[in-house]
């Protein structure tokens, strides 16, 4: 039986942060290399300056040697850049690349396929399971599970198991009531929260600033408003207005839309737009991929017939129990065509082997499957639903158009 | 990928360390290098007694070349990983769809935890699974897991040419398999015996058949003949030019294992295909891009879908993952129902009740919109597919 032919496209709608991933992780790389080679070159930059002051004013004997000293500390800046710069290519950044060329590979090995029928494609299957089931445990609280299938399938390269560890170490701390974190995270991805225009980092200092009004620290909350959410008030204006109005509330006597302001659940809200924006970042739908899967799969297959006692077919998933539950959150599947399929032989009638019918209970099945079965019992028929036996003569032929 | 790939290539180029690596500008680390030595150079000079400030002069200026030469390089590994990055969105230009929480409710998240936990069993995943149990606290009763266990023990067994745990199965579940028409048992005795014949042990083989093909001879005559007449053909190098070279492929023994595995899931009532991985197969494989598509149609017509009803649009399926069958009346269109039954007149052709029942004259005759004859609306028999 040959396949159907591969939906490349369909298959790639589920793909983009598999590449996303490991590509924002090179540019924090990038970013942490340029920060290291910006500070410590300029220092030297502005050392040799220096020096070239000074050895052409101070006085000759002194300056050979603080020249030396002054050279020496320079030496020694540009070796430890080297060392932090190669450090970081090895620990981090070689990695990281490693990953992207992989993922890159991985996904240009199955546009190369055809045909769903290609083992190759049978295989590259499998490890798409496997990564969505790693995702779905990792986005459920199950590393060990990820883990798990990460060791035994070896796709460690194929998985972001640090992604969501540190998306736990974040919101943890977050749960803690620790903002800290979740801004050192604001901060490593700046650039690239502000082009998206998410309003994260507004929202933990206005958090941090609320946990001063209510420790009453009026003096400590005006500078730290002045120091951290004067800056956004083109976007937050009114929050920032709403922030000067809190200090003369205290939580004791709080109202209306400050009673929210001090309303701990706010860090549960934190939580989720801290998980909202790392998964925009990396363009991770906020629903696991495992679950998208699953509703265009059992939406695909889903019929009124896999909930009839009658009807139903162990074969199909969507008759499983577990599946069919899950199903009725899904739509029906929709056909215009009809699609006749043998009972007995579970494969479809057509053409070639077209349907026929008891006359009494009117049951269908191939002529296949029948004239196998007329054959081992002289020219005899039984169905088996119905218990109708009858000469194979006898059988209506069905036009089904 | 074509694009991707290649600035990918180019940009490992770039940051890798070795010096060979080409740019525009040189390395970072052979910048750094060469700074080094200047500076060390520089001291030397100044400690045998040369003018610091002319030595300085020269040493500011090599610091500020390093300095330009490393942001340009710098500059070229951010053009290029932006490049890449485009690349990357262009190859991707639709985002995955968000969709309000699925499968959330308790029913159907301890629905998901059992599925998941089967599909783990089934494919032999058994530590994940202990793994997975043990994270969701959930319960999933020691038979399966011993059925499970005990597929993969015969799956094993098969894969090392072991038929031995597998024919043991066979004879316990006899007449679950006839039942069936399975020839599973015959193909294990078939591997055996083609396996003996191949090692050149002529008179094991002919034991063996002796002992186990007669009970086959009701089901499996010609192909007893046919592996009997083999023999003519040995050793087994002229075999494989011979009429009978199909027994000496290796899809033999090797189609034992999937086949066995379909009849251990029967006998437990369990599908043929792995589900989750049909199911993931269906919707990762264009089933999502075409809803997708739909909607977006549906959204532009302003004509919302709901949800829970069904698809606006057909997701093709292949012959494999057609499991019942579908009447769409060739008058209406509708699918047929329960309510609306599909109805065979007297000339064979099908219609749905509703339709038959608008195409029928007073005097309860319809005229048959597929061909010439006339019959009573009343003699079209209720068919069950």
């Amino acid at each position: 039986m040959a396949g159907n032919k591969l939906n490349i496209e369909g298959v790639m709608l589920f793909e983009q942060p598999f590449t996303r991933v490991p590509y924002e992780n090179y540019r924090k790389v990038f970013r942490t290399s340029q920060k290291q080679i910006e500070k410590e070159l300029s220092a030297v930059q502005l050392s040799a300056s220096d020096l070239l002051k000074k050895s052409q004013t101070a006085g000759s004997e002194r300056k050979a040697d603080d020249s030396v000293k002054a050279i020496d500390a320079m030496i020694a800046r540009i070796e430890t850049l080297k060392r932090k710069l190669s450090d970081l290519h090895d620990s981090t950044g070689h990695p990281t690349l490693t990953v992207l060329r992989e993922r890159t590979q991985h996904l240009a090995a199955v546009e190369a396929l055809q045909n769903e029928a290609d083992p190759e494609f049978s295989r590259w299957a499998d490890t798409r399971l496997d990564r969505w089931l790693v995702d779905w445990s990792l986005r459920t609280g199950r590393e060990g599970t990820a883990r798990q299938i990460t060791q035994d399938r070896g796709i460690e390269k194929l998985v972001d198991i640090e992604l969501f560890t540190e998306i736990r170490r974040i919101e943890e701390a977050l749960k803690r009531r620790s903002c800290t974190e979740a801004l050192a995270w604001c901060s490593e991805n700046k650039a690239a929260l502000r082009k998206i225009k998410n309003p994260l980092e507004f929202e933990l200092r206005f958090q941090e600033f609320i946990e001063l009004a209510r420790a009453l620290k009026q003096d400590d909350a005006i500078a730290y408003q002045k120091k951290y959410l004067l800056g956004w008030q083109d976007t937050h204006l009114p929050q920032i207005t709403q922030a000067s109005a809190l200090l003369a509330v205290p939580p004791a006597r709080a109202f209306g839309p400050y009673k929210w302001l001090y309303d701990p659940l706010r860090w549960t809200t934190l939580v989720e737009s801290f998980r909202l924006s790392i998964y925009n970042l990396s363009t991770l739908p906020t629903e696991p991929l495992l679950h998208l899967g699953m509703y265009a799969g059992l939406a695909s297959l889903k019929l009124p017939a896999c909930y009839n006692h009658e009807t139903k077919n162990a074969d199909c998933p969507v008759c499983d129990p577990s599946l069919g539950h899950l199903a009725t959150d899904v739509p029906f599947s929709h056909h215009v065509n009809s699609t006749i399929v043998c009972r007995l032989t579970g494969r479809i009638i057509d053409e070639n082997n077209s349907p026929l019918a008891f006359p009494a209970s009117g049951q269908i099945y191939s002529r296949e499957a029948l004239e196998d079965m007329a054959a081992k019992n002289d020219g005899i028929v039984t169905c088996p639903r119905s218990n109708e036996r009858i000469p194979f003569e006898d059988l209506r032929k069905v036009y089904i158009s | 990928m074509d694009a991707p790939l290649k600035e990918l290539t180019k940009l490992e180029k770039l940051v890798s360390n070795s010096s060979a690596a080409k740019g525009k500008s040189p390395s970072i680390s052979d910048s750094l290098e060469s700074l080094l030595l200047s500076l060390k150079d520089a001291k030397q000079r100044i400690q045998a007694g040369a003018d610091a400030g002319e030595v300085c002069a020269g040493l500011s200026r090599t610091v500020d070349n390093t300095k330009k030469d490393v942001d340009d390089r710098q500059k070229e590994i951010y053009n290029s990983l932006a490049r890449f990055g485009k690349a990357l969105d262009k190859r991707f230009t639709t985002p995955l769809p968000s969709y309000s929480p699925l499968f959330s409710s308790p029913e159907s998240k301890a629905a998901l935890e059992r599925t998941i936990a089967q599909h783990f069993l089934r494919t032999g995943q058994f530590r994940t699974a202990e793994v997975f149990i043990e994270e969701s606290g959930i319960d999933i009763s020691p038979d399966m897991r011993e059925h499970f266990a005990e597929l993969h023990r015969i799956m094993s067994s098969l894969k090392e040419n072991d038929i031995g745990p597998a024919l043991e199965w066979t004879e316990r579940n006899r007449q679950f398999l006839s039942s069936r028409s399975s020839p599973l048992e015959f193909h294990l005795h078939r591997s055996q015996y083609i396996r003996l014949l191949l090692s050149s042990d002529y008179n094991a083989a002919l034991i063996y058949a002796r002992a186990n093909f007669k009970s086959f001879y009701g089901t499996h005559s010609s192909e007893i003949l046919r592996l009997m007449n083999c023999l003519a053909y040995l050793p087994p190098s002229r075999l494989q030019g011979s009429p009978y070279a199909d027994l000496t492929s290796p899809s033999l023994h090797t189609d034992l294992e999937p086949m066995f595995a379909k009849e251990y899931c029967a006998s437990l009532g369990m599908s043929r295909q792995v589900p989750l991985r049909v199911i993931g197969d269906i919707g990762g494989g264009g089933a999502l891009a075409r809803i997708e598509k739909g909607r977006k149609v549906m959204r532009e017509r302003k004509s919302e879908w709901s949800q829970s009803d069904e698809l606006p649009i057909e997701i093709p399926l292949g012959p494999e993952n057609r499991y019942h069958s579908i009447f769409a009346c060739p008058v209406s269109k509708e699918q047929s129902t329960e309510q609306n039954p599909p109805m065979m007149m007297v000339c064979g052709h099908v219609v749905t009740r509703d339709s038959l029942q608008k195409l029928s004259k007073a005097g309860g005759n319809v005229k048959c919109p597929y061909c010439p004859q006339e019959s009573l609306a009343s003699n079209a028999l209720r068919v069950y597919f």
